[in-house]
């Protein structure tokens, strides 16, 4: 492993690859705090920043690195130096392993080095939040119970009844993600939030309350109201702006819900499972940073394993076109899943398409789902345990799993000795 | 009784498209023995199966039938990897690593630990004739300096079974001579030399046991003076003799034994003179 490992290392910085890259990322720390413009304000030209020059760094490191990792099997194979090496007595484990090991140690430089040049220009940013939504029964559960009561109720018409089961949940479970609930004029309506620990002398304090009132129907309409989270409360008066965050003055406490009270002429409509948020106050904004930074390694470390295996299994070029096929595939399941709820009434070809969206998001997921660089930006708490979720699946589970396939093909595979 | 150090029973190998379909039949049923300390040469002209037996031999490719036994293991077996050596027909080495680092890595991968390694590499280095440019990259190598490197790195690991496709390519003749007499040292410490080679002459010299293949088959194997010596006919060399007094000496004889007599001249094998000239030269 040792081996492998040093000979990755020497491949990437005497091929100029580390180089390369860390000229990049000056570059890219240069010229982009130029070029972006943010709304005005100093929070907004700082998340500007942050979304642009670390997004494009963290990019620009994965695709290099992923690219990297496509051709170390597939490249020593086809220039036959990989047999030379598979004849020696050593596993072919401990080669990917080796290999893998180099990918991440120039990841985490390059990362490292990036998360340097942030903290030296926003040393002055606000510190993070955590974020916390309301306290509701998952989207899934409720579409169960809602089925249940479907298909008991005679009125439900024969062919909602004859449906797949599972396509009717599905559809279900959208509709419940999306649900809005309706505040009348003069009407309040209370949505509970866990224990989130506001009950001590002091707490409480500082803490906000997002909400976003862009529907996905654009019918936004004046607010006028009152939120209201035990004996502290906020007046909210907004015509213009989609996401609001509303310091609410006094002392907070979770025992009876966020209270929101409508004052306005018209009825208010939020969807409480994305629409609203409590914000805590987290910790400082470099320890987020040191988070974020190991989040993206940890895509990183998916990523250089993920294009090892290919490496292992394919030639170079299809590698990495098969690689990059799949990072751009794996980034638009969501959104495509998402333009596509109704499953009962799209086509064929439609269903099908959805069927390989829903496969690839549920397979990438642990690649595609962190987004470390968005809550950087926000000022959104990277929660510990999910950092530590994260690292264990990218860094360790998946990693090995993918390296033993990797090693399994490179012993198994007939390799020219010419 | 010792295990042969190289055991192939009717291996076969036959290559097939992506549906499988048979597309060559390059090995077709070989039998073949090596013994500890032979130099077995492995002759053929092109297409003979040379370059598979080889790769099957390395375990680089599966065989269709047959089977093939290194020191008694599957030739993919880590006990029978740790006991061989191999020298392919082109040197592929890493270009950004010097030579004393492609060495210190092959060693590092056949299980040598620092020290040893370390003390392995200069040795080599010096059988060689690279200690002075151990510390260059080997991309910046000629051909023959490359060879020399390559050939140091399939002796890092102090093989028993030392396989090598085309030793001689690609070396002037003093690396030639040197090869060979490397081949020849080896051979005498108990070493087993399995090579491949166009070079009939090198062969020739250095193989203790040949076996030509053709079409697949192997079409002759022996000891290389069994193989070569024609033992019907003899040949003498006498010293000092001149054109006039060798052409009466064949008259006389033939008269003598009733059969044809004809003479030549010995002569330097042109690998000597060149390495006498060049010596003398420098």
């Amino acid at each position: 492993m040792r081996e492998s490992f040093l000979l990755t290392l020497r491949a990437l910085a005497r091929g100029h690859v580390l180089t390369v890259l860390l000229a990049a990322l000056a570059l890219v720390h240069a010229t982009f705090p130029a070029l972006v413009r943010g709304d005005g304000t100093a929070d907004g030209a700082r998340e500007m920043f942050l979304r642009a020059v670390p997004g494009s760094v963290v990019a620009l490191v994965l695709v290099s690195l992923l690219s990297c990792a496509c051709g170390l099997f597939a490249r020593e194979r086809d220039l036959h130096r990989l047999a030379q090496t598979v004849i020696r007595p050593v596993s072919s484990f401990s080669l990917a392993l080796g290999r893998w090991l180099a990918l991440c140690t120039a990841a985490l430089l390059l990362l490292a080095a990036n998360a340097a040049v942030v903290a030296v220009r926003c040393k002055d940013a606000p510190d993070c939040r955590h974020h916390h939504s309301p306290a509701l029964p998952p989207p899934a559960v409720v579409a169960r119970q809602m089925m249940e009561e479907y298909l008991n109720d005679p009125n439900t018409p024969e062919a909602v009844k004859k449906a797949p089961r599972r396509a009717v949940l599905a559809l279900l479970t959208n509709k419940e993600s999306d649900r809005y609930d309706v505040v009348p004029p003069g009407g309040r309506i209370s949505w509970p939030f866990n224990d989130i620990g506001l009950g001590a002398d002091g707490a409480g304090t500082g803490v906000l309350v997002r909400v976003c009132f862009a529907s996905a129907y654009s019918m936004r309409s004046p607010v006028r109201g009152t939120f209201i989270l035990g004996e502290a409360a906020a007046t909210v008066s907004n015509d213009t702006q989609s996401v609001v965050d509303i310091p609410l003055a006094g002392m907070a406490s979770c025992t009876n819900g966020l209270v929101f009270a409508n004052a306005g002429k018209d009825s208010v409509m939020l969807r409480p499972r994305r629409d609203l948020e409590l914000l805590l106050p987290a910790d400082g904004f470099m320890a987020n940073l040191l988070r974020a930074t190991l989040l993206s390694f940890s895509t990183a470390a998916l990523l250089a394993a993920f294009g090892l295996f290919l490496s292992a299994a394919l030639s170079r070029p299809v590698a990495l076109f098969t690689a990059m096929v799949l990072v751009a595939v794996a980034l638009m399941a969501p959104s495509a899943i998402e333009q596509f709820p109704d499953e009962l009434n799209v086509s064929l070809a439609n269903r099908i398409g959805l069927a390989l969206s829903r496969g690839v998001a549920f397979l990438t997921s642990a690649f595609a789902e962190p987004s470390p660089v968005a809550d950087l930006a926000t000022s959104r708490c990277i929660e510990w345990p999910e950092l530590a979720r994260t690292l264990v699946m990218n860094v360790l589970v998946l990693p090995l799993l993918l390296l033993g396939m990797a090693a399994r093909i490179v012993r198994s595979r007939p390799l020219s000795a010419k | 009784m010792n295990t042969p150090v190289v055991e192939i029973k009717g291996l076969k190998k036959t290559f097939r498209d992506f549906w499988l379909r048979p597309v060559a039949e390059a090995v077709r049923g070989i039998d073949l023995t090596v013994e500890k300390g032979d130099v077995f040469g492995l002759l053929g002209p092109n297409g003979s199966g040379k370059s598979t037996t080889i790769k099957l031999m390395l375990g680089l490719l599966a065989p269709s039938g047959g089977t093939v036994r290194l020191f008694g293991q599957p030739p993919r077996s880590r006990a029978a990897r740790a006991r061989l050596g191999y020298l392919p027909e082109l040197s592929y080495l890493h270009p950004f690593l010097t030579a004393r680092e492609t060495l210190l890595y092959y060693a590092g991968l056949s299980g040598m630990g620092g020290t040893a390694a370390k003390r392995r590499t200069n040795a080599l280095l010096e059988q060689v004739g690279l200690a002075s440019v151990a510390n260059r990259a080997v991309g910046g190598f000629s051909k023959g300096m490359a060879r020399r490197v390559a050939l140091a790195a399939a002796l890092v690991a102090e093989p028993e079974l030392l396989i090598l496709d085309e030793p001689t390519s690609g070396l002037d003749p003093i690396g030639t001579r040197d090869v060979k007499e490397l081949i020849r040292s080896l051979a005498s410490k108990g070493v087993t030399v399995v090579m491949t080679s166009h070079l009939l002459g090198d062969t020739e010299d250095v193989c203790s046991r040949i076996a030509i293949l053709s079409k697949g088959l192997v079409a002759a194997c022996g000891r290389t003076e069994e193989l070569l010596t024609r033992k019907q006919d003899a040949r003498f060399t006498v010293a000092g003799l001149d054109e006039a007094e060798a052409k009466a000496f064949a008259a006389d004889a033939a008269a003598r034994l009733g059969k044809e007599v004809s003479f030549d001249h010995p002569r330097v094998p042109l690998e000597d003179f060149f390495a006498e000239t060049v010596g003398e030269a420098r």
